[in-house]
Parts: C-alpha cells; structure tokens; sequence
C-alpha cells in the first residue's frame, strides 16, 4: 500500500467534492475550475463497453484544454433553451489512490448519478461507473483534475447527455 | 386476431399523432413490419474484424449472434439452442469459434454446426446432430452492412435498396473497408417512428451551433426511393468559415481526402438512420424497446486505409459532434422525447415544408423540405392496411 497522509485525502475529496457540486449546480465555469490549468487537462466520458473492446469513443471525449473550455460553451451558450433540462445528484467515494510523485496522484472513485428532469419530475439513475482521475497536487495543498475518465457501467444511457458526468 | 384499425387523413402531409402514441398499434407494427417483410441494418462486419469475432444483439425482441468463422465467413443465427431455445451467448461482444449452451451442454461452432451433446443415446430415436444446427433467419451483406430478414416474401435486398444503395455505398466510405472506432448507445423515451420521423431530417432552425460557428448549410439533394420511401441526403461538403466561438476548431475539421464526395444521410425504413458527415461516419441501428422506447446504438467508424492521424481525428471528431450528446446534435435527442409527448394530443402532425399539392406524393425535395418523409409515411400506412379518407 502506498504512504498517504489524511491532508492528501482531504485534498483528493475536496476536490471530487467540488467537482460533484459544480456539476450538479449546473455551474459550468465552476466545473472548468476544478481542472488543471494546463493544455492536456482532460475529461472523457466512455462506456467500460468500449474501453473493455478497446474502442475508445466516448460520450465525450475532451482530450485538451481548450475542449474543456469549448464544453462550457456548449452548454451555456450553443444549446441554450433547447433541451429537456434535468437536475443531477452525483455521489462520489474514493476507493482508492496512489501518489505517483510529489505532484502527481491517482484516484479511482465510484459514482452513481441520479436524474430527475424538470418535466416529469421522476427520478431515476442516470449512470454508475468510476472515475479514473489524475490529479495534480499544489504547493498549498490543494488538488486539480489533469486527467479523468468517467468509465460508466452503463452501457446504454437513459437519454442524452448535455452536462458532463 | 383482430385487426388494428386508424383512419388515415386524405392528404399525404397529414399523419395521424395517434400513429405515435396508440399502444394497440405496436404489436400489430412488430409483426407486419419488424417481423414481417422488410430487411433490417443490425451490424457492419467491420464491428467484427477477427476470425471468432461475434457480437449479439436483440432485434425487436429476436435475439441475434452475428458470428465471425474461422475462416473469416459473418453468418447471423438466432442466439438460442436449437435444443430448448436457451439464449446461448449473453456477452454483447466478444471472440469465440464455440458457443455451449450451459443448461445441457450442446456445443456450436462458429458455423453454427451441432458439435458435441452429452449422452446422445437417451436422446429421441434416430437423433443426428446434424439436424440441430442453430437456426437462422435470412440475411444479405451490403459492402459489409448486414441485413436480416424474417419473412420469405422479402425481396432480395438489392431491390429493397433500390437508388438509397448507391448513396449507402457512398457514406460507407465508397467501399465499405471500415474500421469500428466504438458506441454510444442510448434510449429514447419516443415511439420507434417519432425517432425515425426526426432523427434523418434536420431542422436547420433547431442548431444553433450552426449559426454560432459561422457554418451554412450546403446545398444538396434530398430524394426518396423504393415503394418504402427510403430517404436520402446528398449535399455538397460545407465547412465552417469565418469566426468561431469554438476553441478547438478540429472538431469541425474536414481532412478527408475527397470534398467532393460531401455529406450523405441515408434513412432506411423502419428505423436505420445512417450518416457522413465532415469525417464522421456513423451507423445508428434502432430497435424499438416497446411502444414509448427506442433504443438506439450509434456506432461510428474509421476507413481501414486511415493512418494514425486521421483515425485520431476521427474519433475526436465522432465522440463530440453528432451523437446523442454531439454540440450539433444533442438538441435533436431532445425533440425525440417532445414530440412523443406532444403528440398524444388529438387530431394530426401536418407537414409544411416542401409540401406544393397535399394531394400528391413526390420523391424529390430541396435539402431541407420536411415533405422528404411523406413517401414513407404513405409506406406504413400501406403496410398497416390502415384506410386512406376519401378525396
């Protein structure tokens, strides 16, 4: 097992905390934030299906920064008013990490979305999977997303997706 | 059994909102048009490269395995014993040249061959394996698009094609040599024929991002063909010119080798929506789930002569752009679920677009003419042996 100390996973929940908060907010800039300011910062979005068939198409597949910035547009601004909108509840848990150097950690969580779109009004689970996250840790503790993947469980979604898992 | 009845409004640009919605519709549907004689697109050999490659699926409730021999023959059986119909293989996807059936152990090979039972002497006098093959249902390939068909009445499928198999040829890359790049599968809270009605027709006015990026519309040609109405697109290639709000600009980057080719959209009925765009290119096989669900597997694909740039470019561009949470696409998922809402209101759904005499059913249509889907409206009506109201 590798060393870790409770400041380091209080900076890894911290931040899968943060995260799950901005996207359930809706707060698309706040979901941006969360993110590494560096060009190969990265967020995926892909069926295990595919991966465990090594196909790597994605829901989403936002593989540098200006993507993930291109993301926030999307949603805020291109498909505005266009769409059924739904509200999210993410429930995150780490299950396990490993510093790969001073500042560099791996994380693996699971997660369970719930759905509820504002119409019906009838929840239901949007996806399950794992995130497979690497985060770069900062000199006053704190910790961003240079890499993640949610994998999802779910192989065939409920409906489409406008806001990343 | 009964037959199903609805009137159907004299003029061709009328459909019925009950065709959308009535629940006693759907079993009737199943069997004249899912189980009846038509063919139906259920995978592209490319999604099974490797000798012992299989995939399986269900379609309309028929559970299917698309299997790959050793010797690199695709055959589709019904995924069940031909003992007690258990269903034999439960992955979607995988490599296999045997399939055993757990509940008494009978063995098939890729070709579908009874190999092995154990203690065939307790079995029916006379018992041969060789009368136990698995069972298939007839199927046709299509520069590597798989077709079935469970009726004996269905023409050959060159014919059910018709013109749409040209244009087919031609968004599969003109050869169809394609390499599967993966899925996005999703369900649709919609009825089978609301997503067919919306999916291959796109209302410019609905995607903002086309405003937004500076992109207009090529002009193109929108024709149906065969008796069923099939629909296909054929415009020009149109790239985005001009500012952008977009950062990454690969996304809407055309690199392909040949403009001229452009983009195609092909429908074919009941639910195959097939299309190229840019360098995506994108098979979407629909099954209907029940009389409110369709569920729909986008599978997208490279060209197997790509290098590794382009395959790269391909799969940015695919997993982003079109699909079920693509920028210029995602609000079309959307208009699924509201227009299955929408129509359980009475009277009918009335096309406008392109629509010059009501009274009159016409196969060609400028690129965004909804009228493009009367010829296969005018089909299910037909097929339904649904009543057309007197002039």
């Amino acid at each position: 097992m590798t060393a870790t100390t409770p400041e380091l996973e209080t900076a890894i929940d911290r931040l899968l905390l943060a995260d799950a908060n901005a996207l359930d907010s809706k707060d698309m800039p706040g979901w941006l934030a969360n993110y590494a300011e560096e060009d190969q910062a990265s967020y995926y979005c892909r069926a295990a299906e595919n991966t465990e068939h090594n196909l790597e198409l994605g829901f989403m597949f936002d593989d540098c920064r200006a993507r993930l910035e291109d993301r926030v547009t999307y949603v805020n601004e291109i498909w505005a008013g266009t769409f059924q909108d739904y509200r999210t509840r993410h429930f995150v848990q780490r299950v396990s990490h490993r510093q790969v150097d001073a500042r560099t950690v791996e994380v693996v969580s699971n997660f369970s979305v719930f759905m509820t779109p504002m119409d019906a009004g009838v929840t239901q689970v949007l996806a399950a999977g794992r995130y497979l996250d690497t985060m770069r840790l900062s000199d006053d503790g704190g910790a961003k997303l240079l890499f993640r993947r949610a994998e999802l469980d779910t192989s065939v979604l409920p409906r489409y997706l406008v806001y990343p898992i | 059994m009964a037959e199903t009845t609805l009137t159907w409004p004299k003029n061709y640009n009328e459909v019925p909102k009950a065709a959308f919605t009535r629940a006693d519709l759907y079993a009737d549907e199943i069997r004249r048009i899912f189980h009846g004689p038509e063919w139906h697109p259920i995978a592209h050999e490319s999604e099974l490269p490797n000798p012992g490659d299989f995939k399986t699926m269900r379609l309309a409730g028929i559970p299917l395995l698309i299997s790959r021999d050793e010797a690199g023959v695709v055959r589709v059986f019904y995924n069940a014993c031909s003992h007690r119909s258990n269903q034999l293989e439960t992955a979607v996807m995988g490599n296999k040249t045997e399939f055993e059936c757990p509940y008494h152990r009978w063995l098939f090979n890729a070709k579908g061959d009874l190999v092995g039972c154990p203690n065939p002497r307790e079995f029916l006098p006379g018992f041969d394996k060789a009368d136990y093959p698995l069972g298939q249902p007839r199927f046709e390939l299509f520069y590597g698009l798989i077709f079935v068909t469970f009726s004996a009445e269905t023409e050959p499928l060159d014919e059910f094609l018709g013109e749409a198999g040209e244009t087919l040829r031609e968004l599969m890359a003109g050869d169809g040599r394609l390499k599967l790049l993966g899925y996005q599968k999703v369900r649709y809270d919609s009825n089978w024929k609301g997503y067919n009605d919306n999916d291959g027709y796109h209302a410019p006015l609905l995607h903002a991002a086309f405003k937004m990026l500076n992109w207009q519309g090529g002009k193109g040609r929108q024709y149906t063909c065969t008796k069923r109405g099939h629909v296909c697109f054929e415009s020009a290639l149109s790239v985005a010119s001009g500012p952008s709000v977009l950062k990454d600009k690969e996304l809407i980057a055309f690199k392909g080798q040949d403009p001229s080719v452009g983009s195609r959209i092909v429908q074919l009925f009941p639910t195959f929506v097939s299309t190229k765009h840019l360098d995506v290119i994108n098979l979407r096989f629909a099954n209907p789930v029940d009389a409110e669900t369709t569920e729909v597997h986008y599978a997208y694909f490279a060209h197997q002569d790509d290098d590794a740039d382009m395959v790269r470019h391909r799969l940015r561009q695919s997993s982003n752009l079109l699909g079920p949470c693509g920028l210029i696409s995602m609000e079309d998922a959307s208009i699924f679920h509201r227009i299955h809402i929408g129509s359980h209101t009475p009277g009918n759904a009335i096309f406008q677009k392109g629509v010059r005499d009501p009274g009159k059913l016409e196969s060609e249509f400028l690129q965004n003419d909804e009228s493009g889907n009367l010829p296969r409206w005018e089909y299910y009506r037909s097929a339904m042996g649904f009543e057309r109201a007197e002039a």
